[in-house]
């Protein structure tokens, strides 16, 4: 079991990341994150028909792929720098187990790309590439 | 060496959609970053991503990327001299 307060900087409500379920650094994560009505950003989005932000799921990915680093991110920044061939396919509901998919596809000069999906129950909610700034 | 270097500069342009551009309007001494082209550190990762992809060829550090990316014309020679193997 990974201690995510302990590696993440992010509180809530914008830690998006509950479980880690596989984690090999550098190389490749899978995370979860349950989705619940009573999350704050689901008030307003939409209040007759809760809807997880597309934004929320390619932050989610973001902050999966900060798993990619072997060492904790606190007191280092790390930042999303890029989003490439995001589609949102299907819709993040309350009650959702969303699994968070993250391979890293290359990286450079401080800054990584990964390929990352987030899929509910075999369904395909999103697929995005990330540009990620490293510390 | 010309036709490597029109690929590469095809490359480029296919790889950072650089929309409404033609490979001729890449000079082939301009540096690719700041001045010239102005490429920043997210395209740097995009062209070492690109080489490999195309042309098979591994940028490993920083040092070997910074003497590579200096112009197309030093990229083309790096390419050139690494695809040999």
């Amino acid at each position: 079991m990974t201690d995510i307060p302990g590696h993440l900087p992010h509180r809530y409500p914008f830690l998006l990341v509950d479980r880690i379920i596989e984690r090999e650094p550098g190389l490749r994560v899978v995370a979860e994150k349950l989705v619940t009505a009573g999350e704050p950003h689901l008030q307003g989005h939409f209040p007759d028909r809760p809807l997880v932000p597309g934004v929320l799921l390619l932050e989610m990915l973001a902050q999966a792929a900060g798993f990619l680093e072997a060492d904790a991110l606190h007191g280092r920044a790390v930042f999303l720098a890029g989003v490439q061939d995001a589609r949102f396919k299907a819709p993040a509901l309350p009650g959702d187990r969303l699994r968070m998919e993250v391979a890293l596809e290359g990286a450079f000069g401080g800054v990584m790309k990964v390929r990352g999906t987030v899929t509910c129950e075999g369904r395909e909610v999103c697929a995005a590439s990330l540009m990620v700034k490293r510390p | 060496m010309t036709d490597l270097k029109q690929r590469v500069k095809e490359m480029i342009i296919d790889r950072l959609k650089l929309e409404g551009m033609t490979p001729d309007q890449i000079e082939d001494q301009a540096p690719l970053f700041g001045e010239g082209l102005g490429l920043d550190s997210i395209d740097a990762l995009e062209l070492v991503l690109g080489i490999e992809q195309v042309f098979g060829v591994k940028i490993e550090d920083e040092a070997s990327g910074t003497k590579a990316f200096r112009s197309v014309e030093a990229l083309t020679a790096f390419i050139a001299e690494h695809a040999k193997a």
